[in-house]
């Protein structure tokens, strides 16, 4: 955790602290099987569809800039009902789009149904629906197949993510014991462990607010009290005793332990995903190649190849429908994962990777552009949701 | 002594072209301008039907005119020099020739585009990375443009024929040797490929090489980037960061003819380099703290001219005819004046913060010049500055490389493309 994420954080359009409401509405849309006839027409239909709501919205907009409440109350429910007769054809072609649309339709028409409205409120909505309607005027039709597909590969992933964090605090609880126990080898050996589950699914964790930080946050990122992973490291590598690291040993199990509860309940969306990815790698680029991670124990690579993985796990879980999109994509990934799975192997001594310390500039840089090379492609995967 | 005696032999035989051949005779430090002096509007607009490449928009003010990214000759060039440069090399990490001229193919498109301030905004979808950066969306064209050039271990590396061109290497195309003092420091040091980015807007020459960059990832890398500036009154030869004009040497721009003889190579080279020319790169930094304690003689001495007018020494303005013999021998134009070679100068100054060692200023002068025939004209004049020139004292030498330019880009083609026919 550091200051770096948080700015990542809020410039991925796609956060994955979005509300998920997406799952449930491609089930909706895995019904209807035989929509090949007059797809231009159709298609036709749609775009007048969208301008019809377009220019509702546009004259909800104004009325709000002539604080014209009655006028803004009268346009939104005029936007609504457009919505309701409309949405059964957005709904079967275009699922992703359809759910971005109802995310801020819903509390919109929400909104203009109350006695005073909140203008501001009502204003962001707007801002972000005009999006959505943008989006929906120039998309393409995605398959039925693809929502089946998309579909299965949230299953898939969402799968990874419960594993991992199974094994997050498994080896949490390892590490913790071993500090308890006062036995600083032992210990050493059990935190370069746990930090892989940790930076495989970061993204996720990430996005339980104050979750994060109680678990990852190096000293100096947070005004409270400094705990978890990176306290332990500070006591194990630096100050060289563990005394007093109970208390945080202990801390640090609850909280992996709230994430994992968390993480269950969580329901994610295939865009949510896709930026994880994105994120992951970004953090392997910003924080992980640069040695700024593990400041003490500098087992940054143990941190980059975790990161790698996780991202990669997102390439495994959407191959299918990415294949059926671009092939020559999926094929680049695949050789680009490659690569860099080869260089860090390059970085190991009897099974281990290297000390951070170890490595000559040139290598960093390699290590470095060879992460760049992965994201430029991986930052194409989006190409999923057109 | 005998150079001296040769020179004023020389200069006798062609009374009448002495001040064409006098300026172009000037070199390194004290080479280039006459074309950033033309620079100004007036002169622009006057230039227009001379090389049929400079095309007035609206207005007048020269930020929305457009260089023709097409031409006989390479834009950026002759073309009057712009206010900002962005000079980068990029080694290639493929070793596939298909991806070389995939890249080449992008960056060409991406070039034409960025050259008439456009840019790429097909909409996909919300979820991507836009295509272009975006910082110079609201940005007129500010005269852009781009120069492409080969380095020498794109031919050849390490024996290797890497993409298959060897057999199509040009004639002149080397390393330039290591000179007496130098101090290179990598990584300004040769590179594959190379990209010169010129615009009246700072901002709209950095999008673009940025996007080159960014374009790149995966098939090629960028080795090193520099930014230089250069600026002058209308009128006035710019200065360097010495304080002495900087220029007046250079061949007129609209002197076709002067520019055959000096800088685009012929039918002596492959076609695709028959109407191109090499670029020499040097980035020679300037103890400018130490310049500035010398005295005002000292620095006069070392340049062989006046500071504030430019005039050589013994004669009153900044082109009047130069003669060794009146100034000191081992002052920096006289000694460029002995070699009787002609280079064509666009050189920038550039600034990097503060020497971390030191606590001096970084910066220095982005020499680039351009020349047919490096191992004639140049090369010969770099040895013997190196080893004589007074202004040594003040700076050294720290990067250095050699592009081969290949002749202008037809439209429809890409940039290099007759390097890659099969023929």
């Amino acid at each position: 955790m550091n200051l770096s994420k948080s700015i990542l954080y809020t410039v991925l359009s796609v956060s994955i602290l979005t509300v998920p409401v997406v799952s449930g509405c491609s089930n909706k849309a895995a019904s209807s099987g035989e929509q090949k006839k007059e797809t231009s027409s159709k298609d036709n239909e749609l775009k007048s569809q969208v301008k019809e709501m377009e220019a509702s919205l546009e004259n909800l907009q104004n009325s709000l800039q002539d604080k014209n409440e009655s006028k803004v109350k009268e346009y939104g429910k005029r936007l609504n009902k457009q919505w309701l007769t409309y949405e059964n054809n957005i709904r079967e072609k275009y699922p992703l789009l359809y759910t971005d649309t109802e995310k801020y339709l819903l509390p919109l028409y929400a909104e203009v149904t109350k006695d005073k409205l909140n203008s501001s409120k009502v204003q962001q909505l707007s801002v972000d629906l005009s999006r959505s309607f943008k989006n929906l005027r120039n998309a393409k039709e995605s398959t039925q197949k693809t929502n089946k597909v998309l579909d299965s590969a949230v299953k898939k992933y969402q799968k990874y993510v419960n594993e991992q964090t199974g094994e997050l605090v498994k080896s949490t609880k390892s590490f913790t014991d071993a500090v308890r126990a006062n036995n600083t080898p032992k210990a050493k050996e059990a935190y370069a462990e746990a930090r892989v589950y940790y930076e495989r699914i970061e993204p996720i964790a990430e996005s339980f607010g104050d979750l994060d930080p109680k678990i990852d946050a190096r000293e100096n990122d947070v005004d409270g009290e400094w705990t978890g992973f990176h306290r332990i490291e500070k006591a194990l590598w630096k100050d060289g005793s563990l005394k007093g690291m109970t208390r945080y040993a202990n801390q640090l199990d609850q909280d992996v332990a709230e994430l994992q509860e968390k993480i269950e309940k969580v329901k994610l969306n295939p865009t949510q995903i896709v930026a994880g990815s994105m994120e992951l790698l970004n953090e392997a680029a910003i924080s992980k190649v640069t040695g700024e991670e593990e400041r003490y124990s500098h087992i940054d690579l143990v941190d980059l190849n975790s990161n790698v993985e996780g991202s990669q796990a997102v390439y495994h879980a959407v191959l299918p429908v990415l294949n059926e999109k671009n092939k020559d994509l999926a094929q680049d990934l695949d050789t680009e994962f490659n690569k860099i799975t080869v260089l860090l192997n390059e970085h190991k001594n009897s099974g281990a990777y290297l000390n951070y310390e170890k490595l000559k500039k040139s290598q960093v840089r390699e290590l470095s552009q060879q992460l760049n090379t992965l994201s430029e492609s991986m930052a194409q995967t989006a190409e999923i949701f057109q | 002594m005998k150079e001296q005696e040769d020179q004023t032999v020389d200069e006798q035989k062609e009374p009448n072209q002495y001040s064409r051949r006098e300026m172009l005779k000037m070199s390194l430090l004290t080479g280039a301008g006459v074309a950033i002096s033309m620079s100004g509007i007036g002169a622009l607009t006057s230039m227009t039907n001379v090389f049929g490449e400079t095309v007035k928009k609206s207005g007048s003010s020269s930020e929305k005119d457009i260089i023709s990214f097409y031409g006989k000759h390479q834009a950026g060039i002759v073309t009057p020099q712009q206010t900002y440069t962005y000079l980068a090399a990029f080694d290639f990490t493929t070793s596939s020739k298909g991806d070389v001229i995939r890249l080449l193919k992008q960056w060409t498109l991406l070039a034409e585009s960025m050259s008439q301030g456009k840019a790429d905004h097909k909409y996909s979808n919300d979820w991507l990375p836009p295509k272009d950066t975006g910082e110079a969306l609201d940005l007129p064209p500010s005269r852009l443009t781009l120069t492409f050039g080969f380095g020498p271990s794109f031919f050849s590396k390490k024996g290797i024929d890497r993409f298959g061109v060897k057999r199509k290497s040009p004639k002149h195309l080397k390393d330039i040797p290591l000179m007496p003092r130098d101090n290179l420091q990598e990584p300004f040091i040769g590179g594959d490929f190379c990209v010169q980015a010129c615009a009246e807007d700072q901002q709209v020459a950095f999008h673009a090489i940025r996007n080159f960059i960014k374009s790149a990832v995966g098939k090629a890398e960028v080795r090193w980037m520099q930014s230089g500036f250069i600026s002058a009154k209308h009128g006035k030869t710019p200065r360097n960061l010495f304080g002495f004009k900087d220029g007046t040497a250079n061949a007129d721009p609209k002197d076709s003819k002067a520019h055959e003889q000096i800088i685009w190579a012929g039918d002596e080279e492959p076609a695709w380099m028959n109407g191109g020319s090499y670029m020499a790169f040097r980035k020679i930094k300037m103890f400018l703290e130490v310049w500035d304690r010398s005295s005002l003689k000292d620095q006069e001495d070392t340049f062989g001219r006046k500071k504030e007018s430019g005039a050589p020494y013994g004669k009153i303005n900044e082109h009047d005819k130069v003669n060794p013999i009146q100034m000191p021998p081992d002052s920096h134009t006289a000694i460029a004046k002995r070699t009787g070679q002609q280079i064509y100068r666009r050189a920038y100054s550039y600034t990097d913060g503060v020497d971390p060692k030191t606590g001096y200023v970084d910066a220095g002068l982005l020499f680039i010049s351009y020349q047919k025939n490096p191992a004639e004209q140049f090369i010969p004049m770099l040895k013997k500055m190196s080893k004589a020139d007074k202004l040594n004292e003040y700076t050294q030498h720290i990067g250095s490389a050699m592009f081969a330019m290949p002749r202008g880009i037809k439209k429809g083609e890409y940039i290099g493309q007759p390097l890659f026919d099969s023929f």
